[in-house]
């Protein structure tokens, strides 16, 4: 015997009435496929689910069904408001949302967290048109992400000045370094350091710039502060060379390449000494 | 703890318990708040008079820094409950199994007195719509459910607290109404359940429904928690936006859940034009002084006599 289909045209308009519904169970929508179709209703515009919608009793489904349409577009527009404060102040409330719109269609959020759904925002503006012609708004996007992930980035131990006192003179050119693992290089070709300066603190940022030789910037977290400060091209070098594990020496011997080689102890020591008083090593490790 | 009105009303209520619901039934908190970021200095600083927090959990579930720092010295000083978002009960996708490890290891951190999220799924083919969205109520839909809640109270070794959530449609296919289904799913899984005063406020508005035959529905003896927050009246449909005080129409369906379901932990949300501190502790004040005129046992007549019914 054939069971009839639900026709959604002979259902009440207005609330459910479930005597109507239950003779007709065997043939309605399965869980999945209800899923599927209100998904798509919200990514996609598609309003095959309206066929399932009744009429609310003051409104219509189609309003009723833009409540979650709009919610998930606004929702996720903060999101990355919030983490792109200064892109945000930077682009104007309504260029930001355009922007936001185009990223949220082309990359759905696909993790549990909403804190990680603004991680594509820098690659999305270097490659997309009409951002990738202004490399200030990607670098700017950038610099707001290294922040955001020094922020909430993993917790290790501190190392201080002080702690360098438990090691012997003798033995500090076999010293390595481990750095905090928030700590992290940021190569730019703008001036984003100082447009995002100018940006917090509510000044007119300055005219962007373009530089061909990268400016290095540091980003990390320093009692519980995000922090970011420039790099000269030698203390970079050493830093990238501590990183790897190499020995105090070593790292004294590769700057006396770069620089003066006589001065080059005395400045492989000012770089030690800032990184340990802004708090970027997490451990000194003697090899005995 | 302001927690004499609960424990006069509970001792007069476990003469109708079973053994085996005053053994594992959380306890009752009292009158608290939903933990915010805005708010961390005032709380660690201050002895503000609240009982006890309710965590976002994915907002703790980060590697570090200062978030997880504040964390662990609230919940030094306050007990804590997880609320997460994210969960998707209702999806028919699989579960995400690194999200559910990361709830195990935050409450390891948090030692909540127990873990809600909502009744509901948040997106399905890998992706997160991060929105609390409806299910029909339907036999099929309730098995699917049921299983998982099982499985996720196996995975997080404790029972899991459901909420019900704010919606804007409904479907043809329901078979039940929504207090009907989370009848069934507690009946069948044991999961306590986290009555949202303002979402059945909602919800009944929205669909045309009494909020009363919703209240009447539920279980009694199957609620732990209370939520309230404010909405956003558009005229024709209520939007569930946590952007404003708790309304007065809420409030008094709040009442009428105290003279249900009795000393129930109750804590205020607010997501949006997060105000000061001291005045989410007025409103909160509110609350407590509401389910004191409820509980308190009034001139000549026992605690609660005759206000609440153990399903």
């Amino acid at each position: 015997m054939l069971l009839p289909w639900p026709d959604p045209l002979r259902l009440p308009k207005r609330g459910i009435d479930m005597t109507l519904v239950a003779p007709f169970q065997e043939a309605s929508l399965k869980l999945k496929d209800f899923q599927d179709r209100f998904q798509r209703a919200i990514l996609k515009g598609d309003d095959e689910i309206l066929g399932h919608i009744p009429d609310g009793p003051r409104e219509t489904k189609q309003n009723l069904l833009g409540v979650y349409r709009d919610a998930y577009v606004l929702r996720l527009i903060e999101v990355l408001g919030t983490d792109h404060e200064q892109l945000r102040a930077y682009l104007g409330e309504k260029a930001f949302n355009d922007m936001a719109r185009v990223y949220i269609a082309s990359q759905p959020s696909q993790h549990p967290n909403a804190r990680w759904f603004s991680r594509g925002v820098p690659n999305f503006l270097k490659a997309s048109e009409p951002y990738s012609r202004h490399p200030i708004v990607g670098e700017l996007a950038s610099l707001e992400k290294a922040l955001n992930d020094v922020f909430d980035g993993a917790d290790a131990p501190v190392v201080h000045l002080s702690d360098l006192a438990a090691f012997a003179p003798q033995d500090w050119g076999k010293l390595t370094f481990v750095p905090h693992p928030t700590a992290m290089l940021l190569d730019t070709h703008t001036n984003v350091a100082a447009i995002w300066t100018a940006l917090k603190e509510e000044r007119e940022p300055p005219s962007a710039t373009t530089r061909k030789e990268p400016t290095r910037l540091l980003v990390w977290r320093h009692e519980m502060m995000p922090m970011f400060r420039e790099m000269s091209v030698e203390e970079a070098m050493m830093w990238e060379e501590a990183a790897k594990g190499s020995r105090f020496d070593n790292l004294c011997e590769l700057i006396a390449f770069y620089d003066d080689a006589e001065g080059a102890p005395a400045r492989a020591a000012g770089y030690l000494k800032g990184w340990l008083e802004a708090g970027l090593l997490s451990k000194v490790v003697s090899p005995a | 703890m302001s927690d004499h009105v609960g424990q006069k009303a509970q001792a007069s209520k476990s003469s109708v318990r079973t053994p085996a619901e005053i053994e594992d039934r959380p306890p009752f908190l009292g009158f608290g708040l939903g933990l915010r970021s805005q708010h961390y200095q005032d709380i660690i600083d201050g002895n503000p008079a609240i009982d006890w927090l309710e965590v976002l959990s994915e907002n703790y579930m980060v590697p570090g820094g200062r978030p997880l720092a504040m964390l662990d010295r609230i919940v030094e000083r306050y007990p804590c409950v997880m609320h997460g978002v994210s969960l998707s009960i209702a999806s028919t996708a699989p579960f995400d199994e690194e999200y559910l490890d990361g709830l195990n290891t935050l409450a390891k951190r948090v030692q909540p007195k127990w873990i809600s999220d909502h009744l509901c799924w948040t997106g399905v083919h890998g992706v997160n719509l991060h929105d609390l969205l409806p299910i029909p109520y339907t036999r099929e839909a309730l098995d699917h459910v049921v299983s998982r809640v099982h499985y996720v109270q196996e995975r997080l070794g404790r029972q899991l607290c459901l909420e019900n959530v704010s919606t804007y449609v409904q479907f043809n296919q329901s078979e039940m109404p929504e207090w009907e289904f989370i009848s069934e799913l507690t009946r069948r899984t044991g999961c306590w359940l986290l009555f949202d005063v303002n979402n059945v406020f909602v919800s009944a508005f929205n669909h045309g429904y009494d909020a009363f035959a919703f209240l009447n529905g539920i279980p009694a003896n199957r609620v732990i928690q209370f939520h309230l927050a404010g909405h956003s009246d558009m005229g024709n449909y209520i939007v569930d936006t946590h952007d404003h005080p708790v309304r007065e129409e809420v409030w008094a369906l709040y009442k009428a859940a105290l003279k249900r379901f009795g000393p129930v932990s109750t804590m205020i949300e607010r997501d949006d034009d997060i105000p000061p501190l001291a005045e989410m502790l007025d409103e909160l004040q509110h609350a407590r002084t509401l389910a004191a005129d409820v509980l308190e046992p009034k001139k000549g007549a026992p605690a609660l006599a005759g206000s609440t019914t153990i399903a």
